[in-house]
């Protein structure tokens, strides 16, 4: 039983760890950074995971508690988080190969411009750039499906208004 | 600037950093970092009920000892408060244990909500359930007093430390009383500085999720 845990624990890091990532890339705020919160994601995947029903998607599981643990640490709902300790087995090296540097720049001026928005807006606006649909969005955020789409046209003019000038 | 290319940078942002996991060591920690939030749980428990099990234990030694009738009856109504105050905190415990972090964002911030306020209640009504009931035990305690002669009562200890004389027993109930205001009004600001914040922030964002503009 805990042999089959981890595997399904060890397939599921290997499949997520880079959306999830890039999620915590958006909501860390000092003191906190990207890599405690991943962390803490993770940490509340194990936890968890035996409670997952296979009935629903695993990807959509792991979005609803990257989603809730990353708000939570935003809006303070757990103090402790601003205390966290690094797991040992966890390495973020940078890549070998040169990164593009405009590459980095425009996601600077990406997250720049998610930071204007709400914090509602953010939690769509991150599972919109993963390219979820809007029913996968609906399952996680609880919205329906007609509400995201009216929320989603204005979230995204805004953030298209807000980037573009940057960018050019 | 298509959406296309907004989704392209997003997918290239986790492309700056390879993350590679030892899963069985991560598991090991994450087993470690279990034990040590049990722990942690376990003595705030244990630090939250000591104070009302030593209460229930002093009170059951002066239910016996002592022989004046109000004062044995409020030792009694003391216990029983001390037995309310460990369930309250039990109950509140577990309720606050209770997360599901796999909740749809909306029902998460329902059931976020439905905590704080729960808190934010308790603390607020710490003069209710908490300080009042608590003077009132003690008052008793206290008016009920009488001359140890008067019963063949005999304890020197108990003698010493107990308000016996009107000035005593005026100054122990107004010294009580200052400490229980200040207990409501430690309560009332911890409800304010680390409740109300949280729930406002909630609320707002309930708020802003329920609009389309």
């Amino acid at each position: 039983m805990r042999n089959k845990l981890e595997s399904n624990f060890e397939q599921i890091l290997e499949r997520s760890k880079h959306k999830i990532y890039r999620i915590c890339k958006i909501y860390s705020v000092a003191p906190l950074e990207p890599q405690d919160l991943f962390q803490e994601v993770i940490f509340q995947i194990w936890k968890s995971l035996d409670n997952f029903k296979y009935k629903s998607s695993i990807d959509t599981w792991v979005y609803k508690i990257a989603i809730n643990v990353c708000l939570r640490s935003k809006i303070k709902f757990d103090k402790s988080n601003n205390k966290t300790e690094r797991f040992e087995s966890i390495h973020f090296t940078p890549v070998e190969k040169e990164i593009d540097a405009s590459e980095q720049e425009k996601f600077q001026y990406l997250k720049e411009c998610i930071a204007t928005l709400n914090e509602s807006d953010t939690s769509l606006i991150v599972l919109y750039l993963d390219d979820l649909s809007y029913k996968n969005i609906s399952v996680i955020t609880g919205l329906s499906e007609n509400h995201i789409a009216v929320k989603m046209k204005r979230i995204r003019k805004k953030l298209v208004e807000c980037i573009t000038p940057k960018i050019n | 600037m298509l959406e296309q290319e907004l989704k392209n940078i997003w997918n290239n942002s986790s492309k700056a950093a390879q993350i590679s996991i030892e899963t069985d060591r991560l598991v090991q920690e994450f087993d470690t970092k279990m034990t040590n939030i049990q722990k942690k749980i376990r003595k705030r428990d244990v630090r939250e009920i000591s104070a009302s099990v030593i209460g229930i234990l002093i009170f059951s030694v002066f239910a016996y000892e002592i022989p004046f009738p109000i004062t044995k009856f409020s030792c009694f109504l003391s216990i029983l408060w001390f037995a309310y105050v460990i369930y309250k905190f039990r109950k509140s415990s577990q309720q606050n244990s209770s997360e599901n972090l796999s909740l749809p964002l909306k029902e998460q911030l329902v059931h976020k909500k439905q905590l704080m306020q729960h808190q934010l209640k308790l603390l607020n009504s710490a003069g209710y359930w908490y300080a009042g009931p608590s003077f009132i035990t003690n008052f008793i305690f206290i008016s009920g007093l009488r001359n140890p002669a008067d019963y063949n009562w005999t304890n020197q200890i108990a003698e010493n430390l107990l308000p016996l004389t009107v000035n005593a027993k005026v100054g122990t109930i107004i010294g009580l009383g200052i400490f229980y205001l200040l207990i409501i009004w430690v309560h009332k600001i911890a409800a304010k500085k680390d409740v109300q914040p949280i729930l406002k922030n909630i609320e707002l964002i309930q708020q802003q999720l329920k609009n389309s503009n």
